[in-house]
């Protein structure tokens, strides 16, 4: 069944092969102590899981747009980037209601290799599609179905669904959902202004999201992903908005004082707005209470404090200071309080908090700008990136294995990817100028 | 050109864009914050603070109603002066340099002598980060107004905006060039 010319490339150790069986065989409330064996020995070194993602089948309607090929491609590439398996695609579907069939088929899979296959039925209903994905263990005799689901969406939203199979994938065999149902929002210069866009995690569908003619920077999410908070410069000051991406709603100012209204980051819990504002005289890091409008003021320096960044509990903010000297790291409680240094040498600005809460990356000064990466409390000091060019402007992809940055490596800026330890970086398509600024999205709902 | 149409709708007070809030019933710009410390006058070495406390928030029941006097004039409302010159800043400084104290010496005395606004923009070179160079274009900016405050230019004629490394005058990749786009420009309007 495999496709000639294409041998599986699999070598996995059977000591992988043991722990995969005991996860898949645990019973549900202990599936995730067992994912997270299983998601160690994975991130761990070059051990991936083997799998096959052969075409999908066709259940009912009419396939124009061939999804029944591309919907495969799009989670078999999903599954790539997660640097959790070894996929083989492009794979004849299996015929539907054959039983016989579909057990040759795995058969063949399991020789070759392959310790779980998909097999996944479309139905096309006009402007709905439908997913039934079944994902089979091949590691065991009766190659035992580990979980079945069914997604709808509408045909527009079409590609979401090959990212909702592999984000399903990943959560069987790890206990944590992928992030491929994911955007990214980020600045893309166009006619020489500075414009928001939206696209896919992996690039796709890049769409501008602003139109005002001016400057407009600093985007990121929500947590419930459906507004971006930003600063534009398109009523002549920098002022802080919100913007809903998806949805016909009018944007919405956070901050108009005077002087900057810079570096929003939502709470994890969304409920406000963390931001520098310099209306008391100079930039200091305030709280927005969304819901009441009043600002909290958490800083008291009389140089620059700026760009805060939550811990994922809430109950702690990074940010920038130039009161130890030049641009450090700092880490205060969200009252502002207890505040201790984090970074010690060099120009270090762009703290990132993790979302696993362990890590802050940042974007250090040393000639050029790279990124790095240390624990809140100041251990563990590691360099993610070693140019060419100046790699900066870091966002963590919400399961805290994946960041998005941006480089000037190919002579302008655009953005990668890389994994949390700064392996496995890759440039994201390109667009026609510069990308900036990039800000991951929170799993779509 | 980029703020034509941000001027339009800056004729707007800014309290209506507070209608766009969602549950904020405050109006979001005030203009004690670009006004020096409340008492005396400013030294310009010296970045100014505020009191910190309860009083930093706005309180919930603060009239909608500010004049709109206080509101400050777009910045495409301003236009360039050949009196006014540029003063310059060290890399990833804000005083002012003993050389460029002498420009704004005299472009105090022109201010003192003509009666204008004027908007003092802020600017960084390419080299950083876009968040922290907003802080540090305006604190260049802030540096600039607190000297010439200090030379007796009224508080209330100036507004400073910072650009951060957004508008660069010289698009280069040499020192020489982030040496132009590290500064301090004026504009003026009349009043």
């Amino acid at each position: 069944m495999l496709r000639p010319g294409r041998p599986l490339a699999f070598l996995v150790a059977l000591v992988l092969l043991a722990v995969i069986g005991g996860a898949l065989s645990s019973p549900p409330a202990a599936r995730s102590q067992a994912a997270d064996v299983l998601l160690n020995v994975l991130a761990t070194g070059a051990k991936k899981l083997n799998i096959v993602i052969p075409n999908f089948t066709v259940l009912s309607g009419a396939d124009p747009a061939g999804l029944s090929k591309s919907l495969p491609q799009v989670t078999a590439r999903d599954l790539t980037f997660s640097a959790l398996f070894s996929v083989v695609s492009d794979v004849p579907p299996i015929p539907a209601g054959d039983p016989a069939g579909l057990r040759t088929a795995f058969a063949n899979f399991a020789a070759a290799g392959a310790h779980a296959g998909l097999l996944g039925l479309l139905s096309l209903r006009g402007d709905r599609v439908e997913v039934e994905m079944r994902l089979h263990d091949l590691t065991s005799p009766e190659f035992r179905l580990i979980s079945t689901k069914k997604l709808d969406l509408p045909a527009a939203q079409a590609r979401r669904l090959a990212h909702k199979v592999a984000d399903e994938i990943v959560l069987q065999f790890t206990g944590e959902a992928g992030i491929a149902d994911t955007k990214i929002a980020y600045v893309g210069v166009v006619g020489g202004n500075k414009e928001l866009h939206v696209m896919d995690y992996d690039g796709a569908g890049p769409t501008r999201v602003t139109s005002n003619n001016s400057i407009n920077l600093s985007p990121v999410w929500s947590p419930d992903t459906r507004s971006l908070a930003f600063t534009s410069y398109m009523r002549g000051y920098p002022y802080l908005y919100r913007m809903f991406p998806f949805e016909n709603r009018p944007v919405q100012v956070l901050a108009g004082f005077l002087g900057i209204n810079t570096s929003p980051a939502f709470s994890p819990d969304g409920q406000s707005v963390a931001l520098t504002l310099s209306r008391d005289g100079n930039p200091e890091v305030y709280v927005l209470n969304l819901a009441t409008g009043a600002f909290r003021r958490l800083t008291t320096y009389s140089g620059i404090d700026t760009e805060p960044s939550w811990s994922p509990t809430g109950r702690e903010i990074a940010f920038v200071s130039e009161r130890a000297g030049g641009a450090q790291i700092f880490v205060m409680d969200a009252e502002g309080a207890n505040v201790r240094r984090v970074t010690q040498s060099g120009f270090n600005t762009q703290p990132r908090w993790s979302p696993k809460g362990d890590t802050i990356a940042y974007t250090s000064r040393q000639g050029n700008f790279d990124l790095w990466a240390i624990s809140p409390d100041g251990s563990n000091l590691r360099r993610l990136t070693v140019g060419p060019g100046n790699n900066e402007g870091s966002s963590w992809a919400p399961n805290g294995r994946h960041i998005v940055f941006q480089s000037s490596r190919s002579g302008r800026y655009q953005l990668f990817t890389m994994l949390a330890d700064g392996s496995e970086q890759q440039p994201l398509p390109r667009g026609q100028g510069e990308s900036t600024s990039a800000s991951w999205s929170p799993r779509l709902p | 050109m980029a703020y034509r149409r941000g001027s339009v709708l800056l004729a707007v007070p800014v309290l209506v864009l507070s209608l766009f809030l969602v549950g904020c019933p405050k109006r979001p710009a005030t203009t004690a914050a670009s006004a020096p410390p409340p008492t005396g006058s400013p030294s310009p070495a010296a970045p100014s603070t505020s009191p910190s406390g309860p009083a930093m928030t706005p309180s919930p029941a603060a009239p909608s109603t500010a004049p709109s006097s206080t509101t400050p004039p777009p910045p495409s409302e301003f236009s360039e002066n050949a009196n006014l010159k540029d003063v310059f800043f060290d890399f990833d400084k804000y005083d002012i340099r003993p050389g460029d104290a002498k420009i704004l010496d005299t472009n105090a005395a022109w201010l003192k002598s003509n009666d204008n606004l004027v908007l003092i923009e802020g600017h960084c070179d390419e080299r950083g980060t876009n968040e922290y160079n907003l802080a540090l274009g305006e604190r260049r900016a802030k540096s600039t107004m607190n000297y010439l405050v200090a030379q007796g230019v009224q508080a209330s004629r100036i507004t400073i905006i910072s650009y951060g490394k957004e508008r660069p005058t010289c698009t280069e990749h040499s020192e020489e060039c982030w040496a132009k786009n590290r500064r301090a420009h004026f504009l003026v309007k009349a009043r």
